[in-house]
This record gives C-alpha cells, structure tokens and sequence, in this order.
C-alpha cells in the first residue's frame, strides 16, 4: 500500500540561504554588531531578574538593532557561568522567548569568564568555514538569582530516599540527617583544588609579580574615566539598550579620585604582610548580559548591516596554578604573545588592547609578564612583547568600571572592541596597515582566551 | 586465634627486624567505636588509680585477611578529601580503612601505652601500587620501636611508637603493595629501660607564598571520623579535646596530610614514599594554607635522594606549621 507524504513545503522566512547550500570557506567572519543591557550590581536592579530573563531581552536587543525579529539565524550560542540546572538548555529557550524565528538552533556552552569570547570564536569559526553564515555569541550571569543547592549530605540523603523501597529503609535515611545538614547551600567561586578565591588567588599573583598598590589603583582610576568618557561621548549608543530602569552599568563612579581609591580598606591577601586588593581594584559581583552578532561580509553586505571588525585569530591558554607553577589568571600572558606570534605580528602592531580587569592586579601582572625577557625566553620561548603603551589599554574601560557579570564579559569587549576598532578606520580610512585590537579574557581554571580583530 | 611466625620479607630494608614472633588472626576488621569506648573506659580508670603499664610491645603482630576496600566508603572518602573517586585507592585511604587493626593492638591489654591522647607525630607510606576495590587484602600490624623523646622545649619525657601495617595481595606472602608506619607518641609517659631519642630538630618555621588551602570545620571532621572510622573524641568533641590538653577540636592528622596529597592530584604515580611530620594540631574550625613545591632532592629513604614534590600547611593567621609532608616518585 503507498500512500504519498501528503505535506506541502510552506514557504518560511529565513534569514539566511537555504542549508542545503553546500559550505564554501570564504575565511571571513566579522562582527556585524552587539548588544547588551547595562551591567548591574548584585542585588541591585536586576536582583528579580533570571539569566533567562537577561539573555532573552538582550537577544531581543540585538534583534532589534539589527531588523532580525522573525528572521531565523543559523546558530545563537551563550551560556552563563553560575548556572541553574533548570537552565541546561539556556541559548535554545532564550531563542524560543525571544524575537528570532522559532527555529534558529542554539547551543548552551560555558567556559568560566571567557564563556562569551569562546561562543564567538565557534561562531566565528563556522561563518569561516562557511557552514554558516551568522550567529550570536551571548553569555549572562546573575549573582542575585544565583543557584542555592542543599547541603551535598542532605542530597545524597535524597537521592537515595527515592531509590529506597521500604518505609523501615526510608526512615533509617532520614535519620541520618542532622539540622546543619538542612540549611541551604549558596554558590562560590573558589577554585575546587585550591579552596582560594579567585581574589586570594590574585594575591599570590600580585606578590609574585610584585604588583603594588598604587598600579593597581592606577588601573581602576583609568577604567572609571575612560568607561565615562566613553557614554558621555556616546560609543554605548550602538552597544547598550536600558533594561529595568537601567540606563548606564551600575558600578561606574565617574568622580572616583586616587584619593578615594587610596583609602578603601584590603579585602583579599590580609594574610599577607601587604595586602594591595580593594573593593576599588577589584570586580563588583554583577548581574548582566551582553550578544554579539558575528556574520559573512556577504551576510551583512545582503541587509545592509555594518562589517565591524574581522575577528582574525583566536588563541587558549591554561596554567597549573594548582602546583603553583603560575598564577591563576594569568593564561593572558601565554595566550597573547603566542597569538600574536602565530600572526607575525609584535605589539607595536596592535592599535587597541583589552585586558578583561577580572582584578586590576590582571592588568599589571600579566603587562608586566609580557615585557619580561626571562618570562618570554623561559616560559614562553619567544622574544618579549615588550612594554606596551597605556594609552592603548582598555581605552573604553573595562570590568573594573563596567562590573562583570562572568559569561557576558567577553560579548561585551568583543563589541566595544569592534566598534572601536571601526570608529578608528573610519576616521582613516587612508591608512594601509589594518587597525588591529588584541583581547584577553582570564577565567577560572587557570584558562584564557585571546582574540585578534582587525579593521 | 592461633598464633604464627611473622614471615619477613618487606622490602624496606628488612622493617619487620623487630617484629613480633607471633601472628594472631582476627576473622575481620573490627568494629572501631568498641575499641575507642574500651579506651575512654580505661583512660577513666587511670585517672583515678596509679597507670599500671606493661614494659615492652606486645610479642603478636594482628593480621585480617581477605580486607576489600569499601566501595561506598572510598566514594565518600575521594569527596570529603578531593580526591577523584576511581578504581584505585589514594593512600589515605589505605590506612583508614587498616586503622582498626592498628586500634585493636593499641587496645590490647599488653600494650604498654594508653590509646587515647597519645598523639599522631608522622606517617610515612610506601605504596608498590595503588590499592583497587577489587584486590583481596591481607593486613599485617604490629608495633615497633619504643622509645622515650623528649616532649616540647622543656624537661619533658614521653614514649614513641611505631605502628607499622602492611598490605599484600590474596596470601599473607603474597604481593607487597602497600606499607604505612605511624608514629604515635605519648607525652608524659615513662617507660624504665627504654632508649633515649634526641630531641628532635626544629628548623625555624617562616611561611612561605602558598598554593592554595582549605577550611576545617566540626562538620567536616565529623564526616572525616565517620568516614576513616577515627572516632578519637578529641576530633569531634571540645570537652574531650580540652580534656587531653588542647584549646579545642583539632582536625585528623591524616586528613591535613590526605588533602595535601590530594591537591598534587595524579602527579604522584602509583609508586611512592610518602611522608608526614605533623607540626601544631591543625584547629577546628579554623583555616589551613598550603604550598605545593616541585623538590629534586627529597631524601626519604636511607641511601639516596628522589625528586617529587613537596607538601607544607600552616596556619595564615598565626603562622604555625601544621605538616611538612612530601611525596618521593620511585
């Protein structure tokens, strides 16, 4: 008996090509644009928010900027750092609540604080091969509407209860619990091997590296006017869409003073003689989201949309803090120069630099490693990067100003750099060389992520 | 029971010289809790009449055979001390799961030193090959080496033990896999008779950049009792702890030195030296800072250095050493 399928193929509105196009690498990606709401700090206006909430309304964001409502994508990738196990298919649910058509497929990836920079070097990889043709690299995370677990006894208790069969056996488990078995257990990021803070951590790091105070301080008091300077000229127009009554990220202090920073007491490494790190040279815990849209040039030369920057090259790095052998964040001192060395490049290339101020200590320590001769002849064996030039730096802020809502961090930089980056060529457009911008993100793990962009 | 000739043949350069004629045979591990209650039941009754001693060890060595690991037990173990829970044991856990033969020698009614209070001053173990769930253990235990040592900076004198416990694999004369030697001592004890150590060297202790560390807590030492079976009191009770001389709680000896162990991970091989000297009892609750180091010259055996790595917790508030531990590759 036959029967003919009897569905008719209905037209449906696609933003890209049909899929069955046969994949040309054309070894091109570029950053068509971002989006993100402005970064919150713990507790504040998006305390009611969840990271489902954050990432979809900034998908929405970008979708709006963009003209994509309805459109399908090939790919939207994003994750989030302290995750609900509620929200293990967080990138494909924003997409279902968001503006994008229903049937752009998503993937939920994390990798600690370079979560967002990592989903845009995957979307980026697969736009240059061409088996897409564009894609958004998101990340979120919420330190208000984080996860609470119960004590790891009582859910082993539980767990065990479920498989018990008798009531004689389930009440012998119950009995095994204590009171301060049932009180709730909050999240940390303390690294699982060593126990310390990324802030006691990044002590260490700053004895090692012998970083003082004052640089510290120096950085934070750089990140604050530059992040000012920057929305009161405007670049965040293109960037940022107010969320919740926000308007503008919620830790930045336009007035702060070396002063001011000078006289904030210590909160990390007061075991030490010494002690350097601050609330002010340190990261508010933060609540945020941030998406960049990531396509061919033919993509968005078809709609008519911007080509930013070209992301040119990515590069990963990880150390074994756990023996000591290096501090935790430090994986941009690795990944960095062994990047730019895969591109021929040196420093005095590179217009623009981004090192994700996780704590100012990063900024210096991982400066510092990359003027060091015996690092680069030891550690890395290549010549020096050399010394680089402050006003290079973060010349838009970083996460000292801006907070740092972990997996956003890197959606944020990568489209604040291209922005940046396309703002320089086209206030010279004559220059030959490209404008090139290098971005390190450390993470936890002892991991980093770097990226090279050029326009 | 029935007694028999301890066979010799352990490779530390002959450690069973000194070791009992005698083997009795228990039919299993004992129970832990009876052995401890038996203690406090004796150490009460010192308290009240004059200590009556013997003199010299107990001339029997205890063996357990067919000892499996516990599967459950090493699970909670591996997460309590950070370790990744696998096939193959990590040293510690070893000798929890050996401890009770160790505490049933210690029990004994001939042996010369009360049980409780005498305090954990090293550990060392050599391991062949890492101990599976599914090897067949025979356990061997008896005690060595009594000797009087000067106790603290002052005049006084206390006794020292070792207790050494080995593991081979299906007969008692069967492959060597795992060796530990504990080295208790009892302050205040005086034997007639025995030697006399000199008092031990104390190299000036000044803390170094640490690696990384942990918190204690009366919670954790009460799963680190529940799950090595060390139900010492002074562990988990104030009022015990206060009772043979401490401020309070203080944490395992062998679990300060098994979260050392842990953090070096699987760079230690399955063959090792693995050494303990505990310093200050760690507080709890309190904090412990640690300092993995890489060393070439570790020099744990007679004859020879070894390179692996070395272990130092302290305490970052008062800067007091609680363990230099480390670890010698074979």
């Amino acid at each position: 008996m036959t029967s003919a399928p009897s569905y008719s193929p209905t037209a449906s509105p696609t933003a890209s090509s049909a899929g069955s196009a046969r994949p040309t690498p054309n070894g091109t990606a570029v950053v068509v644009g971002g989006n993100r709401i402005p970064f919150a700090k713990a507790g504040g206006a998006y305390a009611g928010a969840s990271n489902l909430d954050m990432l979809t309304s900034t998908i929405d964001g970008l979708a709006a900027r963009f003209g994509l409502a309805g459109a399908r994508l090939d790919e939207v990738r994003a994750g989030a750092v302290l995750a609900h196990s509620r929200d293990f298919n967080l990138a494909r649910e924003a997409v279902l609540g968001s503006s994008l058509d229903a049937t752009t497929p998503a993937v939920t990836l994390q990798r600690a604080c370079a979560t967002s920079i990592e989903a845009a070097w995957d979307v980026a990889n697969k736009v240059t091969l061409g088996q897409i043709e564009v894609g958004v690299a998101a990340g979120v995370d919420s330190t208000s509407d984080a996860p609470i677990v119960v004590s790891e006894r009582l859910r082993r208790v539980l767990l065990r209860l479920g498989r018990a069969r008798s009531v004689p056996e389930k009440l012998k488990l119950l009995g095994q619990l204590r009171p301060a078995d049932l009180a709730p257990v909050a999240p940390n990021v303390n690294e699982p091997r060593t126990h310390l803070s990324m802030g006691e951590h990044q002590a260490l790091t700053n004895l090692q590296w012998q970083v003082t105070r004052e640089a510290q301080d120096a950085v934070a008091l750089a990140s604050h006017h530059h992040l000012a300077q920057a929305w009161q000229d405007g670049l965040f127009d293109d960037l940022v869409t107010p969320y919740r009554g926000l308007t503008r990220d919620a830790a930045l202090r336009p007035e702060t003073t070396a002063e001011a920073l000078a006289g904030l007491r210590t909160v990390f490494g007061n075991d030490q003689p010494n002690p350097t790190m601050t609330a002010g040279n340190s990261t508010p815990l933060s609540d945020g989201a941030a998406a960049v849209l990531i396509a061919s040039p033919e993509w968005a030369a078809q709609r008519q949309l911007p080509a930013l920057a070209r992301i040119v090259d990515a590069e990963a790095a990880a150390v074994d803090f756990v023996r000591g052998e290096d501090g935790l964040l430090m994986g941009g001192a690795f990944a960095v120069p062994r990047l730019l060395a895969r591109q021929g490049l040196g420093l005095d290339d590179i217009d623009l630099v981004e090192i994700h101020e996780a704590f100012a200590g990063v900024v210096v320590a991982t400066t510092t490693a990359w003027a060091d001769e015996a690092f680069a002849a030891e550690r890395l064996g290549l010549p020096a990067l050399g010394t680089l030039d402050p006003a290079r730096l973060n010349v838009a802020g970083s996460s000292l100003a801006a907070g740092h809502p972990f997996a956003a961090t890197g959606a944020r930089i990568v489209a604040t750099l291209a922005t940046l980056l396309a703002r320089r060529r086209a206030a010279d457009p004559e220059r030959e060389a490209p404008f090139r911008g290098v971005i390190s993100v450390c993470a936890a793990g002892g991991q980093a992520v770097a990226m090279l962009l050029e326009a | 029971m029935s007694g028999e000739t301890l066979d010799g043949g352990a490779f530390d350069g002959g450690s069973t010289a000194g070791a009992p004629t005698r083997v009795d045979h228990l039919a299993a591990l004992p129970a832990t809790g009876p052995l401890y209650a038996g203690a406090l039941a004796r150490a009460g009754r010192a308290m009240v009449a004059t200590a009556s001693v013997g003199e010299g060890l107990p001339d029997r060595a205890l063996r357990v055979a067919d000892v499996h690991l516990d599967r459950a037990r090493l699970d909670a173990y591996c997460r309590l001390i950070g370790e990744t829970a696998g096939e193959a044991a990590p040293p510690g856990f070893v000798h929890v799961t050996l401890f009770p033969l160790q505490l049933a020698l210690m029990g004994r009614a001939d042996f010369p030193l009360p049980m409780l209070g005498m305090v954990h001053v090293a550990n060392r173990v050599e391991q062949l090959r890492a101990v599976r769930t599914d090897d067949a253990l025979v356990a061997t235990t008896w005690a060595r080496d009594l000797v009087g040592r000067p106790v603290g900076s002052g005049d006084r004198l206390g006794t020292q033990v070792e207790l050494v416990t080995e593991a081979r694999v299906g007969r008692p004369d069967g492959e060597l896999v795992w060796q530990g030697v504990s080295t208790y001592l009892a302050k205040g004890v005086q034997l007639p008779d025995l030697a006399l150590l000199d008092r031990p060297e104390r190299p000036a202790f000044s803390p170094p950049v640490p690696t990384g560390g942990w918190t204690t807590a009366k919670l954790t030492s009460r799963e680190y009792a529940t799950v090595s079976g060390d139900r010492n009191p002074i562990h988990t009770h104030a009022l015990a702890a206060r009772a043979f001389g401490f401020r309070g709680t203080i944490a395992h000896g062998m679990d300060t030195a098994a979260r050392a162990l842990a953090a070096l991970g699987p760079l230690r091989g399955e063959a090792f030296t693995w050494t303990a000297e505990f310093a200050a009892p760690v507080p709890v609750p309190g904090r412990v800072a640690l300092r993995l180091e890489r060393a070439e010259d570790l020099d744990v055996t007679a004859g020879g250095v070894r390179p692996g790595w070395s272990m130092t917790a302290w305490d970052p508030r008062r800067g007091a050493l609680h363990l230099r531990s480390a670890l010698a590759l074979a």
